[in-house]
């Protein structure tokens, strides 16, 4: 119909509310976990290359610039974990009889739960 | 005691036979602490301004019909009390990713042509066959669907979501929250002409989560969580019909 | 409008999405802190533990699904939230730099897993 009102584009949504904000640091934390994989992609190839280039690898990735690269890594994967398990409960309702399972409890169930046991799980592998 | 307080409503005006561009219209009203905005635009109406349109019904939070920008966040306005904005000033505006009618009332074809696509109705086979009664159905079963059926087509999370603004494939919160519902409900056996619709192009898909529909619905319905739970049940139909496509007498 | 394929690839970003999720912070503390801290021993000692793990076939086997998986994750958010800023005319376009990128780099991978 004619004589409609249509509001411009607004190309700048992502600024307009704190949540449109959160969002986007969400998504964007999938930038940084693509480029960590990356590199752990390399650090499983220079594996393959050998134990010379390996232990070079490794002694690189000991470099301040790769531990600032590698803290900036971790701070993204683990906010990218953390509002997973948020919205896991969500997403996949788990119901006992009339009643839904909390969403604190189901975040731990199927998310902080699992997440601690596979982080020991791998942490004590290389450590033992 | 002191002169009555009064408050400044900046209005959105946009009349189609005068206008080609929206502007803003100032007006004073008495401030009553147990006045919600609606009541404040009803009484401009009334008392200074005649020409303001708005849409309104209930006035109780049920009918859905005054959602509108309230400082640039979507609201029921009989729900969004005066208080909580004096001595500040108030900006109403209609709900935004809508095309404007007239002043605060948006245009409805879009969502209505939504809200029937997911067919938000019990689909039987046996809809003509009355002598089993009527379908039992237990609280526990109630309780699959009974949140995603509190909606009341207020609209507010269309305003709130991105994704409502820039796709026009995409059927939106409320409508998908709705054909959810239908789906967990059940007496229902429709699920899978549902899923025709939400399988086609951005109809479903065009949805990242950003979740803010969730928080503006005043109806606590969660329209983010049924559209992720309607993704995991059109992801699985899709992969069901690649081993046994539909119409293939499975 | 058509069907779309997007049911396909939103199920590889779920699933993804939980194995990234549970995984890429220890895989990150590995190799960003574990590995290459300590003095030259306790690097050989660690390095040789590490070999010895993603030697065994059921760890190379569980990396291969992890890994493409995440990337897959990756692949597909990066691909929406481009869309979201606006490049939602590019959607099909944007499958190929997404996925074929998660892809090439899963099949490296598992090239490169083949010959440890």
């Amino acid at each position: 119909m004619s004589g409609q009102y249509h509001r411009p584009h607004r190309w700048a949504w992502f600024l307009e509310r704190p949540g449109y904000m959160r969002f986007m640091v969400r998504e964007l934390t999938s930038f940084f976990v693509a480029g960590y994989l990356v590199v752990f992609l390399i650090t499983l190839a220079r594996l393959g290359g050998g134990e010379a280039a390996f232990g070079e690898w490794v002694q690189t990735l000991g470099s301040t610039g790769w531990m600032v690269a590698h803290i900036v890594a971790l701070v993204a994967a683990v906010w990218h974990a953390v509002t997973w398990f948020a919205a896991v409960p969500q997403a996949m309702p788990i119901f006992l009889g009339e009643d839904r399972l909390p969403a604190p409890i189901a975040a731990i169930v199927m998310g902080y739960g699992p997440w601690l046991t596979v982080t020991a799980v791998i942490v004590w592998w290389v450590l033992r | 005691m002191p002169a009555q307080d009064t408050m400044t409503l900046e209005i959105f005006r946009y009349h189609p036979e005068t206008d080609s561009e929206p502007r803003f219209q100032s007006y004073e009203v008495p401030y009553d602490e147990d006045w919600v905005v609606l009541d404040a635009i009803n009484w401009i109406k009334d008392h200074v301004d005649g020409s303001v349109t708005h849409r309104w019904s209930c006035r109780m939070g049920v009918c859905g019909s005054c959602g509108m920008m309230v400082n640039g966040e979507p609201k029921l306005t009989c729900a969004a009390f005066l208080k909580d904005y004096f001595p500040g000033s108030v900006k109403v505006e209609p709900l935004v990713n809508f095309a404007v009618e007239r002043d605060l009332v948006v245009s409805l074809d879009g969502f209505m042509e939504k809200l029937q696509a997911v067919k938000p109705y019990i689909i039987r086979d046996d809809v003509n066959d009355t002598s089993g009664g009527e379908y039992m159905q237990t609280p526990a079963q109630l309780a699959r669907y009974k949140q995603y059926s509190m909606c009341i087509n207020c609209m507010l999370c269309y305003a709130a979501c991105p994704v409502a603004g820039h796709e026009d494939e995409f059927l939106g919160p409320a409508a998908l929250a709705l054909g959810h519902r239908y789906n967990k409900d059940s007496r229902d056996q429709g699920q899978s002409e549902r899923l025709d619709v939400m399988l086609m192009g951005e109809a479903i898909w065009g949805c990242t989560f950003v979740g803010e529909c969730t928080v503006v619905c005043p109806k606590h319905v969660d329209p983010a969580g049924a559209i992720q739970q309607a993704k995991a049940s059109a992801a699985q139909e899709y992969f069901k019909r690649f081993v046994a496509p539909k119409g293939a007498g499975v | 409008m058509k069907r779309s394929s997007e049911a396909f690839w939103w199920a590889l970003f779920s699933a993804g999405g939980v194995m990234a999720a549970l995984f890429v912070p220890a895989f990150v503390v590995v190799t960003g802190f574990l590995l290459p801290s300590g003095d030259a021993a306790v690097v050989a000692e660690r390095s040789a533990q590490f070999a010895a793990a993603v030697g065994w076939w059921p760890v190379k086997l569980a990396l291969l699904g992890v890994l493409s998986l995440s990337l897959f994750h990756c692949g597909h958010r990066i691909r929406h939230t481009l869309m979201d800023l606006g490049m939602r005319g590019f959607s099909g376009l944007l499958k190929l730099p997404c996925y074929g990128g998660a892809l090439a780099a899963s099949v490296w991978l598992g090239w490169v897993l083949w010959g440890i």
